[in-house]
């Protein structure tokens, strides 16, 4: 918006606020997100009709059916972007701090779904959980990016970090297709899927539908804005690090030389 | 060791190397190295439960109502899961005790529950009932709803589905 | 209602954690700009 904080150095913290991580880009998807999030709390809980079986508590898949789609979507984009780093000669830190970012955001888009799909299942199946093929799948989907986060954070150089979690990241992504498929290949509590399914047609009334798609498209934005600010601070961290190093290092020299 | 202050060291320089000109601990990233560890061992403690969780809970066979004394492991005197629709008008609830039958593919299967089902139980829905069959019954200690893929408004009057559960149409409870 | 306090709080817990995350990538990088030369900050 301002043109003119381009030339101060971030110091006013009202400055920053804004340029720290931001930039025009993440401002308007970010507005678009907080817009379709408003979308989808009035289709989700209001204009989407309720269910036959299910009656209300269908309003729940409006949420809990984007937010696992998007964890799958970031993980495959933490699984890309570890290739990337892996196989290109440029080994550019970049694609290794987008993997992170990525699995971190896909880890707290799981966390949701599991615990919103407990609320779901307490009130359809009656339990909140059950060790059934589907959920069982998923919890081992999140505790691994748990392992794969933790894995990034036990230090070493950036290179290091990077190769380590890559190999990992390249691994991990295979439980995907466990999970989504999870209900066909064991026999399930946990519903089939109903739109991103192999027969083609899709089982759902035309507003329900339309409602999930408007959630589909909150969450998006809401990555996306995500992965920006957070692959930003991620770089920022790097750097900082760096520097502490390098001071820590120039601190030794000097006192070596007194 | 810890807490040392800079300031009054200043004549030592030489026993304190791991504290930094501004005064904090140089060994920083240390204590943050055993966080990473820890959380890696809970990971594969959890992934440890979760597996033999669900392998445990696949020990009850998942069967269907007609392949009752069929399919191997789908027997009387023995703990599985049944999966089948409860049938129209068998629901009977009697102090505490919840009756009714299921059926799949054409065969049917008495149940006895000793509580009230949970969830959206209805007639015409499938459920998945824990137990064992016992004198021509199944007498269940569990009963979980297991909802179609299928999503239709309340007042959709789409007929073609609910015969798929072999169930009149759902008019009247609407 | 039991059902509207699952389904309203489904709602909540998702909207809940997702601003968490987003305050927590917020502040720290409105903490790092700080240590960080604007010509360092390939966004800007």
């Amino acid at each position: 918006m301002t043109t003119t904080d381009h030339d101060l150095p971030a110091q006013s913290s009202a400055a920053t606020t804004s340029s720290a991580t931001g930039t025009r880009a993440t401002r308007i998807i970010g507005i678009a997100a907080i817009v379709a999030l408003g979308w989808l709390v009035a289709f989700g809980l209001g204009f989407s009709p309720a269910d036959r079986d299910q009656e209300e508590a269908v309003r729940i898949l409006y949420v809990h059916v984007p937010t696992i789609w998007l964890a799958y979507l970031a993980f495959v984009v933490t699984a890309v972007a570890s290739a990337m780093y892996l196989f290109t000669s440029k080994k550019s830190l970049g694609w290794d701090r987008m993997a992170g970012a990525s699995a971190e955001i896909g880890v707290v888009f799981v966390a949701v779904t599991l615990a919103v799909g407990a609320m779901w299942g307490r009130l359809t199946w009656g339990v909140f959980w059950q060790w059934d093929a589907r959920l069982t799948t998923t919890a081992l989907l999140f505790v691994t990016y748990v392992g794969y986060l933790a894995v990034r954070r036990l230090g070493g150089s950036h290179h290091q970090r990077a190769r380590r979690s890559s190999v990992l990241g390249l691994i991990a992504v295979i439980e995907i297709p466990l999970v989504h498929w999870s209900v066909r290949l064991w026999r399930s509590l946990h519903q089939e899927a109903t739109v991103l399914d192999t027969d083609g047609d899709i089982d759902m009334d035309g507003l329900m539908l339309f409602s999930l798609f408007v959630g589909v498209v909150a969450f998006t934005l809401l990555y996306v804005w995500l992965m920006l600010h957070r692959t930003r601070t991620m770089a920022m961290e790097d750097i900082v690090e760096d520097r502490g190093l390098d001071a820590a290092l120039a601190a030794r020299r000097a006192e070596g030389e007194l | 060791m810890v807490g040392s202050d800079p300031t009054r060291g200043a004549d030592d320089v030489d026993l304190t190397p791991r504290t930094n000109v501004d005064g904090t601990a140089a060994a920083g990233p240390r204590p943050r190295q055993w966080l990473p560890i820890i959380v890696l061992a809970l990971v594969f403690v959890a992934g440890g439960v979760i597996v033999t969780q669900f392998l445990r809970s696949a020990v009850d066979y998942y069967c269907n109502v007609d392949e009752v004394g069929v399919r191997d492991g789908c027997d009387a005197d023995r703990r599985i899961r049944l999966q089948g629709t409860v049938d129209e008008g068998s629901i009977v609830q009697d102090r505490g005790v919840t009756s009714f039958s299921i059926s799949f593919n054409g065969s049917s299967m008495p149940v006895v529950y000793d509580g009230e089902p949970g969830g959206i139980f209805k007639e015409c829905i499938p459920v998945v009932v824990h137990g064992v069959i016992e004198q021509g019954a199944l007498q269940g200690d569990r009963v979980e709803v297991k909802h179609s893929d299928e999503y239709v408004a309340v007042n959709d009057e789409r007929v073609a589905d609910a015969t798929d559960l072999g169930c009149n149409p759902p008019g009247s409870d609407a | 209602m039991e059902d509207a306090g699952f389904i309203l709080g489904s709602y909540l817990l998702t909207f809940a954690a997702v601003a968490a995350f987003s305050w927590r990538t917020l502040r720290a990088g409105r903490k790092l700009a700080d240590q960080v030369p604007a010509d360092d900050r390939y966004w800007r």
